[in-house]
C-alpha cells in the first residue's frame, strides 16, 4: 500500500527526513511516534504527494508519487493535517464535506449520500459554521470530510489534540472499525495511550532517520528507544517495566516477571488473580 | 492572589452559559491544574483571570474577579499582563513575530524588564522550552510542537507573578510535557510564581500541580489537594474527564476484591499497589 524507499528530504532549513525505508501492507494500522521536530509531518506530506522525496522512491498503491499528480493521489489517499484550520475553507459543515468530495466522487447524489452519512457518523449538524465551534469540533469536522471520500489510505497528522477523552474515544472508534474494514492508516500521535490501543505497529522517527519499526507491544518496552525518540509508555507498560525492572529490593523478582509481558489494565487484573489463585490448586 | 467570586458569564450570541457561578480562590505560590471536558469552561475561566472576559470578549458578566489585589473588572486587560502572563491554547493566534528571538525579546522589553537582564532572561527561556538552536529561525517554518515551544518560552522569559496556561501542552511529545512542567514547578517553587494550567493529560498534571479544579458544563464541581478530587472516580467520569489508567487499575481490583487501598497517584506507587495485591500469595 504505501512504500518508503530509502527517502530523504530537507528544506531550506536542513534535512528533515533522511534515507528512510517501509512498508505499510494493505489494512494495517501503524503509529508514527517520535519528538517534535522529528520529521513526522514531514513524512505525511511525502505521502501524500505534496512534498516529493530529494532522492528515494515514496510509492502509493503501486504508483510513484513523483509520477502521479497530487489530485490523483489525493482520490485514495485521505489526509488529515495537524491543525484542523490548515483544512476548513467553507462556511458551513455541509459545504466544508462537499468540498472534499467535488474531486473524487463524480455523482453529486453520491455525494450527498456521503455527506449525510458522515454527518450522522460523528453527529454533525451540517448547517453550522465551523469557525464558530471549538477547537475539538473544528477537528472533527476535518476528519468527517476526510473520511467521507472513503481512502484506502488514511493519513493522520496527530487527529486526537484538542479533543478531550470521550470525543477521542469516539474519533478513534471511528478510524478503528474503518481500519477493520480494510482502511489501512497511518497515525502520528503523542498520546502514548491512544498509541497502545489502537495501533498494532509502531514506525519511531528521531531526528529524520527511522529509528524502531515494530509491534507497539514491544516498541513500548524499549526503554532505550522511547528515551531516544523523546518517547514514554503507556501507563500499563511504564508499571510492567517499572515492576520488572526494580524489585522491592532493587533486584528483579517474582512480581516483576508475573507482570512482564502486561500491556492492558485487563491483562494486569486476569495475572493478579491468577496469582493469587495459585496457591490454592498447588495444594 | 486570585479570587474569583460567584462569577456567571455568557458569550454575546451564544444564548448558554460559558460559567455558572464560579468561586474559586488561589494563594500566592499555589500551582492549580483544571480539567473538564470540551465545552466545559476551562478556556473561559482563564479568560477571566487575564481579564479577557469580558474586556475583550463581549457578553453578559456577574460576580467578582480580582487577580493580584487589582479587580479585573476595573483594570484593562494590558494594566494585569504585567502580574499575569498568558499563554494561549490557540498557538498560532499567539505568535506574532517573524523569527524566534524577536517573539521572547518583544514581551520582555514591553514588560520593562533591564537591558542587561533580558539576554539571559532569552537564554534560559529557549534552554528551559528546549530550543536554543531554533533561535534565529522564521516561526513560519517550526513544526506543531516547536512553535507551541516558542509561545511557552516567551512567556517563561517574563517570570510573571501569576502564570495561567491553556492546555500548553497539546502538541508536544512526552518528554517535552514533561520538562514545560519541570520548568513551571521550578518557577512556582523558586520563584513563587502562582500558577493555574488547564490540561487534558491527567496523570502528568496530577504529578505536579498541588489542587485540581473540575470543571463540568460551566461550572466548577469539584476543588481540593490533588488526592481527595481523584477519590471521585465517578464524578470525574462524569465530567468526562480521563481518569489515569492506573486509577482504572486500582478500581478494577477493588471490584475483584483485590485491593482496598487509594488509589495510586503514579508508577511508583502503583507498583506498590501491585505488590499489596499479589503479595499474600508470593
Ligand atoms: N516549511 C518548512 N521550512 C523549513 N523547515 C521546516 C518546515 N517545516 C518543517 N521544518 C523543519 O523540519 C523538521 C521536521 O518538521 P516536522 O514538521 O516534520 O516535524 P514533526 O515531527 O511533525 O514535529 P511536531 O511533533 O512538532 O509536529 C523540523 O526541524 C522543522 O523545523
Ligand atoms: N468566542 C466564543 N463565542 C461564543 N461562544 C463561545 C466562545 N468561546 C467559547 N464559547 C462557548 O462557551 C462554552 C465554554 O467554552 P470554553 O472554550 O471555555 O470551553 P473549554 O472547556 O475550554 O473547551 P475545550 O476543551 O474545547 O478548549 C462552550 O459552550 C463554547 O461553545
Ligand atoms: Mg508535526
Ligand atoms: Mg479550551
Amino acid at each position: 500500500m504505501l512504500r518508503f524507499d530509502g527517502v530523504s528530504f530537507g528544506y531550506m532549513s536542513g534535512s528533515a527526513i533522511n534515507d528512510v525505508s517501509f512498508y505499510v501492507a494493505p489494512g494495517e494500522f501503524v503509529a508514527l511516534l517520535g519528538e517534535n521536530g522529528a520529521g513526522k509531518s514531514t513524512l505525511c506530506r511525502l505521502c501524500n504527494g505534496l512534498l516529493k522525496p530529494s532522492s528515494g522512491r515514496v510509492k502509493v498503491g503501486g504508483q510513484d508519487t513523483r509520477q502521479v499528480k497530487t489530485s490523483v493521489l489525493s482520490r485514495s489517499v485521505g489526509f488529515l493535517f495537524q491543525n484542523p484550520d490548515r483544512q476548513i475553507c467553507r462556511n458551513t459543515v455541509s459545504d466544508e464535506i462537499m468540498f472534499g468530495l467535488e474531486n473524487v466522487v463524480a455523482s453529486p447524489d453520491e455525494r450527498r449520500r456521503r455527506r449525510d452519512e458522515v454527518l450522522g457518523l460523528f453527529a454533525l449538524d451540517g448547517d453550522i459554521d465551523p469557525f464558530g465551534m471549538s477547537r475539538g469540533e473544528r477537528q472533527q469536522v476535518a476528519l468527517a470530510s476526510v473520511l467521507a471520500t472513503k481512502p484506502k489510505l488514511l493519513i493522520l497528522d496527530e487527529p486526537t489534540t484538542g479533543l478531550d477523552y470521550r470525543e477521542c474515544l469516539s474519533t478513534m472508534e471511528i478510524v478503528s472499525r474503518l481500519n477493520a474494514d480494510g482502511t489501512t492508516v497511518l497515525m502520528v500521535s503523542h498520546d502514548m495511550e491512544v498509541t497502545a490501543d489502537f495501533a498494532k505497529r509502531a514506525i519511531v522517527l528521531s531526528g529524520g532517520r527511522l529509528i524502531g519499526d515494530g509491534p507497539v507491544r514491544e516498541i513500548m518496552k524499549n526503554r532505550r528507544l522511547l528515551d531516544e525518540a523523546s518517547l514514554l509508555p503507556a501507563q500499563i507498560p511504564a508499571l510492567a517495566m517499572f515492576l520488572s525492572e526494580l524489585g522491592e529490593l532493587g533486584k528483579p523478582d517474582k512480581i516483576g516477571e508475573l507482570f512482564s509481558d502486561a500491556f492492558t489494565v485487563d491483562d494486569m487484573v486476569e495475572l493478579t488473580e491468577r496469582a493469587n489463585r495459585a496457591p490454592e490448586t498447588r495444594q | 492572589m486570585i479570587k474569583i467570586k460567584d462569577v456567571s458569564f455568557s458569550y454575546e450570541g451564544n444564548p448558554k452559559n460559558a460559567l455558572t457561578n464560579v468561586t474559586l480562590e488561589a494563594a500566592r505560590g499555589d500551582f492549580l491544574g483544571i480539567i473538564g471536558q470540551s465545552g466545559a469552561g476551562k478556556s473561559t475561566l482563564t479568560r477571566v483571570i487575564n481579564g479577557l472576559v469580558p474586556h475583550y470578549y463581549d457578553g453578559v458578566f456577574s460576580g467578582d474577579a480580582a487577580v493580584g489585589g487589582r479587580a479585573t473588572l476595573e483594570s484593562s486587560p494590558e494594566e494585569l499582563a504585567r502580574s499575569v502572563g498568558s499563554l494561549f491554547q490557540d498557538i498560532e493566534g499567539q505568535l506574532f513575530a517573524s523569527v524566534v528571538d524577536d517573539e521572547v525579546l518583544f514581551g520582555l522589553e514591553n514588560f520593562g524588564v533591564p537591558r542587561d537582564e533580558i539576554e539571559s532572561r532569552v537564554e534560559y527561556a529557549l534552554a528551559a522550552a528546549g530550543i536554543s538552536d531554533l533561535r534565529t529561525r522564521a516561526i513560519s517554518t517550526l513544526s506543531g510542537g516547536q512553535k507551541q515551544k516558542v509561545a511557552i518560552a516567551a512567556i517563561t522569559a517574563l517570570k510573571p507573578e501569576i502564570m495561567v496556561l491553556d492546555e500548553p501542552t497539546g502538541e508536544l511529545d512526552p518528554q517535552s510535557s514533561r520538562r514545560v512542567f519541570e520548568t513551571l514547578r521550578e518557577l512556582n517553587e523558586k520563584h513563587g510564581v502562582t500558577i493555574v494550567v488547564v490540561e487534558q493529560k491527567i496523570m502528568m498534571l496530577c504529578e505536579f500541580v498541588s489542587r485540581l479544579a473540575v470543571m463540568n458544563g460551566g461550572r466548577l464541581i469539584l476543588e481540593g489537594p490533588v488526592a481527595s478530587v481523584l477519590k471521585n472516580a465517578e464524578k470525574l467520569e462524569d465530567a468526562g474527564v480521563n481518569i489515569p489508567r492506573v486509577t482504572t487499575l486500582a478500581l478494577r481490583l477493588r471490584e475483584h476484591g483485590l485491593y482496598d487501598g487509594e488509589p495510586p497517584a503514579n508508577i511508583p506507587e502503583a507498583a506498590r499497589m501491585m505488590r499489596t495485591a499479589v503479595h499474600a500469595s508470593l
